[in-house]
């Protein structure tokens, strides 16, 4: 089964063979889940939504374009779906009267934390939802201007400042 | 001298601004811009150094469960089945080669002469004299009924054999 490529496991998966769609998972879980944590900084929200991502690209099986890569594709719709969940949150969080967002994290309150990774981890977290997902599509998916703008179905220029101000901010709390 | 924004550096950090020999350029002769660029450069490997964290509840999708095939039914099954079909129609022409050298009428005579002492072996028995004993009537087997019998000891076997992985 190791030999086997994502396109053979993906046809195969198309023909209802469930053990290959199980070998993806296998292959891409941990990625998935590490766009999902970076992006929410918490673990068992970041597994729930490795879950969901894997349920939809299931579903989407049949409209996957073979000559593209499986693993980008399917991490690109994880940055998607916590962008669209986190987006969620925050609709209902402002609609919350006892939301008080002074209870955010913030870096300056958390210095107890040992690891620098952690540190980075939570000011990814800490940033506006739009920017997250442009840092986690360039940083993490390498992807260029164009192809986030494509993505996310914004402008380029959104792209670049964006990035600029999320830089600029994580820049300022990792100091 | 007029310095590069932060926004092209930015760009130029990732690989985006157009015109990258002319950054270069200031780059080399303007210390201020350099040490923005190397602050941004620190931020962009802090960034990639994140390590990748393992996952501690792997992915189930009961979505997947509910498509499962039925258990009987493996690729195995299905691939020692194909070959068998195949084996057969391969041996096919062969037999039909083969079948008109074998000499069938000894094969007729030898079923005749197992038939008469079949028939010999019943009259003999019907011949037995048990006064003691109320009189059994043998029931008298035909060919067709034999046949029926010899199917249905070959169905059964199949049945079993292959009701044999079920049954484990």
């Amino acid at each position: 089964m190791n030999a086997l490529t994502d396109r053979d496991l993906i046809l195969r998966a198309r023909h209802g063979d469930t053990e290959s769609f199980g070998e993806l998972i296998m292959r891409y879980q941990t990625s998935v889940f590490n766009v999902c944590y970076r992006m929410t900084h918490e673990r068992r929200e970041a597994e729930d939504l490795t879950q969901e991502v894997f349920l939809r690209v299931y579903s989407r099986l049949e409209a996957f374009d073979l000559d593209r890569e499986f693993g980008p594709w399917v991490r690109r719709a994880a940055v998607n779906l916590c962008l669209n969940h986190l987006e969620g949150q925050k609709v209902t969080a402002e609609l919350d009267d006892e939301h008080d967002s002074g209870e955010t994290e913030q870096p300056e309150n958390i210095y107890e934390a040992r690891e620098r990774s952690e540190l980075i981890r939570i000011a990814i977290a800490a940033l506006p939802v739009q920017y997250k997902a442009v840092v986690e599509l360039r940083h993490y998916q390498e992807l260029s201007y164009d192809e986030i703008a494509l993505e996310l179905k914004i402008p380029v220029s959104d792209v670049k400042s964006h990035l600029f101000r999320a830089r600029k901010i994580l820049a300022e709390k990792l100091k | 001298m007029k310095h590069l924004t932060d926004e092209l550096l930015n760009e130029y950090l990732d690989h985006e601004a157009e015109d990258r020999a002319g950054i270069e350029e200031h780059l080399s002769t303007c210390a201020d811009c350099a040490s923005r660029l190397a602050d941004l450069e620190a931020l962009f490997a802090e960034l990639d150094s994140l390590p990748e964290m393992p996952i501690s509840r792997p992915v189930v999708i009961p979505l997947a469960k509910a498509y499962a095939l039925p258990r009987w039914l493996t690729w195995t099954a299905a691939v020692q089945s194909a070959i068998a079909l195949a084996a057969i129609i391969i041996a096919i022409p062969f037999l039909a080669d083969l079948l008109p050298m074998i000499d069938t009428r000894s094969l007729v005579d030898l079923a005749v002469e197992a038939q008469s002492q079949w028939t010999g072996f019943l009259d003999s028995l019907s011949q037995v004299q048990m006064p003691s004993i109320p009189e059994i009537p043998i029931a008298e087997f035909s060919s067709l009924m034999m046949a029926l019998a010899g199917v249905s000891v070959l169905w059964l076997l199949g049945n079993g054999l292959l009701l044999k992985n079920q049954m484990k």
